[in-house]
């Protein structure tokens, strides 16, 4: 148990309360843990999930004699000290070799983990083809019907879509949408019958659940004459072919707590799900900067400086006639331009 | 003229952006996520594995994509913002939800009463100096008065009357009222707030209370690992021999703790709503007079608007 630290200064306040629980929170941050033997593979894989997960994640590359499984009082004690609530952990034992282990805490407190074995891994730099920006959000296809119907299926997707994908947003940037992350089931074994599958939860049957395949795409939107453009993808890497190992299941009570949802009222749902404070933005001096929206100016109105030999000649009109022709001269000059633009 | 052939030209140089599947794909705009519980077409699977996965994904995302622009958009200088429905798949929180704060007593009384927050602006319009001035703080208009140059002091004031002193203590004090109203806040929240903590206290009482009731007073029980000694309420004496001005204080202590009549008809009035303070209330509507002249004029008044009536009829 950590000791409860008093802040000193304003400074260390914030960086306190940023770190108090939020009615709506921000993506997971991850800490991906490497293991003390890793391999080739998983040591490429962790650095690539790492890459799509940025910013949001956190590198513990040195070797850390951890057994998740067993122990795993030093992932809370991780999550705690860096406000991160995700692990990827990659391990390489004789036993299960290139593995990697998916966790997520609750409050500090472990609540479920998923292992993987990594069975086939085709790095992001074997295909030739342009990458994702980092930082975007991936949209995320999830292609069997296990997933709603497998325990263990429904776990992977909610852990992987937590990883990805673990935020509420109110608006996304639709030209922004870049990459794609498909993960599909294998088709059941053939020694298997799909209602063997369903009730197939112990640790001897985890061999025969079927393969999972991970691939990531880069999306292309090409017109199609309609509204909705037609989506093109290629291939961006990693590509990789997970088995099923052990997992963990959550604590229906602590799964019960961490399933709770804020009332949120109606007018904060309308304006933007609890966040508050819109146009506000730190800049890099750690100034607060407000944004506000103002109108366009009008140049033509526009005082600059008076000179005599600007000055509109008298036989036009004394001063207040020719103020008058200055906004009649504004007016006629704007129509030509709508008709120029339409 | 034939406009077949344009037609056709136009719709073979589009490609056609529907999806037809047999079950219908399940779009989770929010989180941005689209499930396909399709089964696996085998055979295809089990040629060309990549060109499979691609082509099933190619047909999730168009779905998704064809249910996120038919969102409203708002437009901006990036491109267009569509707008995200709430997540229809439920997450498990990384953390538990806010507990709400503790109101304080104002707050408390504030919203019993109804009264809305106001926001107080920090500078304040200064007419003599025509300007905007803190209202406290540095140059602030809350000491106006102990920085004038000439004061007025009533003509029976002491020769040693300060003024300036004087509004400098009153503020300080009102300074020190409102801190300790702010402790008293804090100490009240924190009561409220830690109900293990009270737990915990009536568990070690209650503990305590078994280990000495056998008939040994537990002398002779058996201790087990990690049990403290019971230390007990250490007894102190007051001296024999005190002065009589001590002995009557403390006698009349005993007698104003008792209840008379009067106070405790005070006390059960009180109770029932402790957000209002109903005799400061009673006060305050009587304008001083008190309640029984209060009850008295009602009891007339509705006396006098019966009679009318009775009169009506």
């Amino acid at each position: 148990m950590l000791r409860t630290v008093k802040p000193k200064n304003a400074r260390s306040k914030r960086a306190l309360e940023a770190r108090e629980p939020k009615e709506v929170e921000d993506q997971r941050k991850a800490i991906f843990v490497h293991g003390m033997k890793t391999g080739e593979a998983v040591d490429k894989l962790m650095k690539e999930l790492m890459a799509l997960k940025q910013p949001h994640a956190i590198s513990f590359s040195q070797k850390n004699a951890i057994r998740p499984f067993e122990d795993a009082s030093s992932l809370e004690f991780w999550a705690h000290k860096n406000d991160a609530s995700m692990f990827v952990i990659g391990q390489s034992t004789k036993k299960r070799p290139a593995g990697i282990v998916i966790a997520r805490t609750f409050d500090s407190k472990l609540l479920d983990m998923c292992e993987l074995g990594v069975e086939r891994f085709v790095s992001l730099s074997e295909f030739k083809t342009p990458k994702s920006t980092p930082g975007h959000k991936p949209m995320l296809h999830f292609a069997s019907e296990l997933f709603d119907t497998h325990p263990r299926y429904m776990q992977l997707k909610s852990l992987l879509m937590d990883l990805f994908n673990g935020e509420v947003i109110d608006s996304i940037c639709l030209p922004g949408l870049e990459h794609v992350i498909s993960i599909t089931v294998a088709p059941s074994k053939a020694s298997q019958t799909s209602s063997a599958l369903s009730d197939g939860t112990t640790h001897e049957d985890s061999k025969n659940l079927p393969n999972v395949h991970l691939r990531t795409y880069t999306v292309k939107l090409t017109p199609s004459g309609v509204r909705v453009p037609r989506v093109q993808l290629t291939e961006m890497g990693p590509f990789v072919d997970f088995s099923l190992r052990r997992h963990q299941e959550a604590d229906p009570d602590m799964l019960k707590a961490a399933l709770k949802r804020p009332k949120l009222k109606k007018q904060d749902i309308e304006k933007g799900l609890g966040k508050k404070k819109k146009n506000l933005e730190v800049d890099e001096m750690g100034d607060l900067r407000g944004r506000i929206h103002v109108a366009k100016q009008d140049l033509n109105k526009l005082q600059t400086r008076k000179m005599k030999g600007l000055k509109e000649k008298s036989g036009e009109g004394d001063g207040d006639v020719s103020m008058s022709t200055d906004e009649s001269e504004v007016e006629d000059a704007s129509p030509p331009k709508r008709q120029k633009r339409g | 003229m034939d406009v077949s052939n344009l037609l056709a030209a136009q719709a073979s140089k589009f490609q056609s952006v529907t999806v037809e599947k047999d079950t219908p794909l399940d779009v989770d705009a929010g989180f941005l996520t689209v499930t396909d519980h399709n089964p696996i077409d085998e055979d295809s699977y089990r040629s060309n594995l990549e060109e499979y996965l691609k082509s099933t994904a190619r047909d999730g995302i168009q779905a998704l994509v064809a249910a996120l622009y038919v969102l409203p958009t708002e437009s901006s200088v990036d491109g267009s913002f569509a707008k995200l429905p709430p997540p229809t798949t439920q997450l498990p929180r990384a953390k538990p939800l806010p507990k709400p704060k503790p109101l304080t007593k104002w707050e408390k009384f504030a919203a019993a009463k109804g009264i809305q927050k106001k926001r107080r602006d920090k500078k304040i319009w200064d007419e003599e100096k025509q300007e905007w001035v803190n209202r406290w703080g540095r140059d602030g208009k809350n000491k106006e008065k102990e920085d004038q140059w000439i004061h007025e002091v009533k003509a029976n004031a002491d020769v040693d009357f300060d003024p300036a002193q004087e509004a400098r203590n009153e503020r300080k004090s009102r300074v020190a009222k409102n801190e300790r109203q702010r402790l008293q806040n804090l100490a009240r929240a924190q009561a409220a707030q830690s109900e293990r903590e009270q737990r915990k206290e009536e568990l070690e009482k209650t503990l305590a209370a078994t280990r000495t009731s056998t008939a040994s007073m537990g002398k002779f029980d058996k201790k087990l690992e990690g049990d403290k000694k019971i230390r007990g309420v250490k007894r102190k004496f007051d001296p024999t021999e005190v002065s009589a001005e001590k002995e009557k204080q403390a006698s009349l202590a005993v007698l104003s703790q008792l209840d008379g009549d009067a106070k405790r008809a005070k006390i059960e009035k009180g109770t029932g709503d402790d957000v209002v303070n109903v005799r400061k209330a009673i006060r305050a509507v009587s304008k001083g007079k008190g309640g029984v002249a209060l009850g008295r004029e009602v009891s007339k008044r509705s006396k006098d608007s019966g009679k009318s009536k009775r009169g009506k009829r």
